[in-house]
């Protein structure tokens, strides 16, 4: 038997917001008909951050700021852009800050390029030893 | 009262770590050291539980408590509350640093004196440390007057089993390794007499906090998992990086060691690494408890914090990293390892390890430099991580499996290839079948397919033979981290999820799974209300498998939401799903996740456990003999 | 070499350490964004005026002065906290205050402007928040300071607080 007390509760649910820690991420009204395109939505929100979250992206995020953000991208697909275009879209207005993979600028040369060089030097020394090893 | 109790124990405690340090400093009278070890234990102790007793009464007279509280709360959450805030961790901190300084204690012996005390002497500089900064910064035992009937309530997404234990596990792991930072320190203070083998008394250290390190990390990525809804249980968030970090060092230090004890070789390096470790806590504290930067876990922000921190960071680290540059001239070796070796193959993997932990830490930090130097504020996420860090693992894990079978000092090449056939052979053969069984190919899922199934190979084999040269202890951790890896490939490569509006009786499919909405019901728990939603699976016979039931849950004393997620688990796969919002006439947004073999990280964590456990044990039995 | 390299880790560490320091003496909000339209022109876009039935058009409807533009909704509590200030802006000769209504319900907002006095000189509708993000918006609420160019020149994200409104006000005596 359905009480009068569950539907209050059904109602009182549905009718607030779930603003909770627990995310839940793309609306099912969002996702796009072209599964192509649909994916690449993910991946470009899974790369967006999420300004009013704690280091999450937008595609995990159930804040309003993020669903508005997945809805221009979707958008911004379905119009024919490209990666980088709806990317430039984004860093135009809210700064390098909303990408979660850094672009590679100047400022980030150092963050790209110094993985390469930690490993160059571990083989140097691999090798370097495996060299002198053989001398003695 | 049990403001003054516990004041008192604090202050108790900040008195016998100072007795302590000066008669180590004076007179090294045995008898005032052996009071203030014990008494520094007991006092920390004491404090800590004046504070889960205050918890478990409600005693709201305490700020603590009251801020982090309520009476709603089930019994064992007030427990966890007690050391899941800031300020009661920190008195956790303090009894993890003194019972160490206590377990240091007790190797003292007529011939080690020398080292044991100096080691006690640095010990005992952490703890004052660790003690004023509680007092000054972060003292638990603060008064609300007037006494609220009630607190504000805790998360109650915090509110969860695993979570409760995190924080203990963690704790012994990271904080385990300022013995062995100690210990480093003391060996470079007194390196112009080396005559004693400090690595042997590192060892049980290294095994022990290695051990309940990556329980801790395995317990917050468990928790992530099924309480955040996200499908995933690792998100490179900088607090996890934090405890990431010590654990890379600390593996790299575990294997280390081993070489330095067999081949009296790479002493430098390990007293450098041993010092890294504990220090990368020490950075990870502040990182957290700063304010400097925001993540998920980061407690309540406050700058004075965060200054005190920095100092004492500054102090541990220039203090010990000169005392290596000055010092650690006399452990260097001209020894020079072959690939073929297994101290090279050890060298090769703590070298590897040691690029994978400084990815991480500039990857963290890379946003607070730019934001210094420019004035940029940039992020550095998930992307950027997976990208870097997971190419270099994958030769880290396929030398991980042939280095146990690689003898010490130079390998016939020959004779070396003959040993690893049979396991190349089961490697490819259990490949095989994976593939023919789930056809889905992808070149990052053959590659972590393969590498897990060569560890477990090669460690079955080890196992069958009954080698007595192979500890039982590195065996299974070695086969936890071969199934971890089988875990990790599966839920990531081949995850799939579905996204929809579900009205009551509505089907959904996944994988080869039916999935059909059957109905909606209320649910009452101890502190909150919920509407639960009762999903029946079936499979592509017709046969149901099980019914999923995720629930959104409303604590009416916090105001808070939380979605429960429900995961329906098998030695295959996680089916995973979660209850968005809806009503009964628009239908309701369901998120479902077929996640393949993730149990799988879960039980190679409990493996790594049990591995190092039964490691620390047969260490210790070991070196009873010459320490 | 071997010797020079065992100095590397102090001077590594001392390096960053250093560089926290700096930090955490600045004064800086790790929660907060700069705002990438700084020294950049207004973003174009079209909106609804709340109280004509026309369409609002930059920047052919600005007149040559210094134009305060300021995110806000009846919903936020913030918004109503700082409404004092925008009301001593706008009391201001050379600013033109603009309010830019944020996901909500004109009515509402018509009552609102009642209840508290409207500091503004026109007042647009931004019904979905597309108007927010373009101008780099992603709290409510923000307020940016333009000169007389139609160039962007501080956003204050948050409401303004007494020390913001100073800081606004030596702003825009500099921009004169």
């Amino acid at each position: 038997m359905i009480s009068k007390k569950f539907i209050l509760l059904i109602i009182f649910f549905s009718s607030i917001q779930l603003f909770t820690n627990n995310s839940f991420s793309v609306d099912p009204d969002e996702i796009l008909e072209n599964k192509k395109l649909e994916m690449r939505a993910r991946i470009i929100s899974k790369n967006t951050r999420c300004l009013v979250c704690q280091n999450q992206s937008i595609d995990e995020s159930n804040s309003p700021l993020a669903k508005d953000l997945r809805k221009i991208i979707r958008k911004k697909l379905l119009e024919g852009k490209n990666d980088d275009e709806i990317y430039s879209f984004l860093t135009d207005r809210y700064g390098d800050f909303i990408l979660l993979k850094p672009s590679l600028k100047l400022n980030t040369i150092a963050l790209w390029f110094l993985p390469f060089f930690f490993l160059l030097i571990g083989l140097f020394i691999i090798f370097y030893h495996n060299k002198k090893s053989k001398k003695n | 009262m049990a403001i003054i109790l516990g004041n008192l124990t604090l202050w108790l405690s900040l008195l016998f770590s100072i007795s302590q340090f000066i008669s180590l400093k004076k007179n090294k009278n045995r008898s005032i050291i052996s009071i203030s070890v014990v008494g520094l234990l007991i006092s920390s102790i004491s404090s800590f539980l004046i504070l889960i007793y205050s918890y478990l009464v409600s005693n709201f007279s305490i700020l603590n408590v009251f801020q982090n509280s309520h009476t709603t709360k089930p019994l064992i959450y007030k427990l966890s509350a007690a050391w899941g805030n800031h300020e009661g961790s920190m008195l956790l901190w303090i009894v993890v640093l003194t019972l160490f300084n206590f377990l240091i204690y007790k190797l003292l012996n007529k011939k080690n004196s020398i080292f044991i005390l100096k080691t006690l002497e640095v010990q005992i500089v952490i703890i004052i440390g660790f003690i004023l900064f509680t007092i000054i910064t972060s003292n638990p035992f603060k008064e609300v007057f007037p006494v609220p009937d009630n607190g504000l309530g805790f998360n109650p997404i915090l509110q969860d089993p695993a979570l409760a234990i995190h924080p203990p596990l963690l704790y012994i792991g990271y904080v385990g390794f300022s013995a062995v930072f100690s210990m480093s320190v003391a060996t470079l203070i007194l390196s112009d007499n080396q005559k004693f083998s400090w690595h042997s008394y590192m060892r049980p250290f290294v095994l022990l906090s290695w051990t309940f390190l990556s329980s801790g990390i395995a317990l917050g990525s468990l928790w992530a998992y099924y309480e955040l809804g996200w499908g995933g249980w690792w998100f490179w968030d900088p607090v996890e990086n934090a405890s990431f970090m010590p654990w890379l060092l600390g593996t790299a230090l575990l294997h280390s060691l081993i070489v330095v004890q067999k081949k009296r070789s790479l002493q430098a390096w390990v007293l450098l690494l041993g010092i890294l470790t504990f220090l990368l806590s020490v950075i990870g504290t502040f990182l957290v408890r700063s304010g400097i930067l925001t993540s998920v876990h980061t407690f309540a922000l406050d700058p004075s914090r965060g200054i005190y921190i920095l100092i004492l960071t500054i102090f541990l680290g220039s203090y010990s990293l000169y005392l290596f540059a000055t010092r650690s001239k006399s452990f260097l070796d001209k020894n020079y390892f072959s690939f073929f070796s297994k101290e090279g193959s050890i060298l090769i993997n703590n070298i590897f390890m040691i690029i994978v932990c400084g990815i991480v830490f500039l990857g963290t930090i890379y946003p607070l430099l730019i934001e210094a130097l420019t004035n940029n504020k940039i992020s550095v996420g998930k992307p950027y991580f997976n990208s870097t860090v997971i190419p270099i693992i994958i030769p880290v894990i396929l030398i991980m499996g042939v280095a146990p079978i690689m003898s010490w000092g130079k390998s016939e090449k020959l004779n070396f290839l003959k040993k690893t056939i049979p396991c190349i052979t089961i490697t490819l053969f259990m490949s095989a079948l994976f593939f023919l069984i789930y056809r889905s190919f992808s070149i990052i899922g053959i590659l972590g397919i393969i590498v897990g199934f060569w560890i477990i190979s090669n460690n079955i084999i080890i196992l069958i033979k009954k080698d007595k040269s192979h500890s039982l202890g590195m065996i299974i951790s070695h086969l936890g981290i071969g199934l971890i890896i089988l875990g990790i490939t599966g839920s990531s490569v081949w995850q799939q999820e579905k996204i929809a509006k579900m009205n009551i009786k509505n089907e959904i499919e996944i994988e080869k799974y039916n999935i059909i909405f059957d109905k909606i019901n209320e649910v009452r728990g101890e502190n909150f209300i919920a509407l639960q939603g009762d999903f029946l699976v079936y499979d592509n016979k017709k046969n149901i498998v099980t019914k999923l039931k995720p629930e959104n849950r409303f604590y009416p004393i916090t105001n808070i939401f939380t979605s429960e997620v429900y995961i329906h688990t098998n030695l295959i796969r996680d089916l995973y799903i979660v209850l968005g919002e809806g009503n009964s006439k628009d239908g309701w947004t369901v998120k479902i996740y077929y996640n393949p073999l993730v149990i799988w990280i879960w039980i190679g964590a409990i493996f790594l456990f049990f591995g190092g456990i039964i490691a620390t044990k047969h260490n210790l039995r070991k070196s009873k003999n010459y320490i | 070499m071997k010797k020079k390299i065992l100095i590397l880790p102090l001077v590594v560490f001392l390096l960053i350490l250093l560089t926290f320091s700096y930090l955490l003496v600045i004064d800086r909000n790790p929660q907060e964004i700069p705002s990438n339209l700084i020294n950049k022109k207004i973003p174009n876009f079209e909106a609804n005026f709340l109280f004509k039935d026309k369409k609002f058009i930059f920047p052919e409807e600005l007149e040559n002065k210094i134009i305060l533009v300021n995110f806000f909704a009846t919903w936020c509590k913030p918004c109503r906290d700082e409404h004092a200030y925008i009301k001593n802006f706008s009391e201001q000769e050379e600013i033109t205050v603009i309010g830019i209504n944020y996901k909500d319900d004109p009515k509402k907002t018509i009552k609102w402007l009642n209840n508290l006095g409207n500091p503004y000189r026109h007042v647009l509708l931004d019904k979905t928040g597309k108007i927010a993000i373009e101008w780099g918006v992603y709290g409510i609420p923000e307020t940016f300071v333009v000169n007389s160019n139609g160039i962007i020149k501080y956003r204050q994200a948050g409401p303004v607080t007494k020390k913001i409104y100073k800081k606004i006000n030596l702003l825009i005596k500099e921009i004169k």
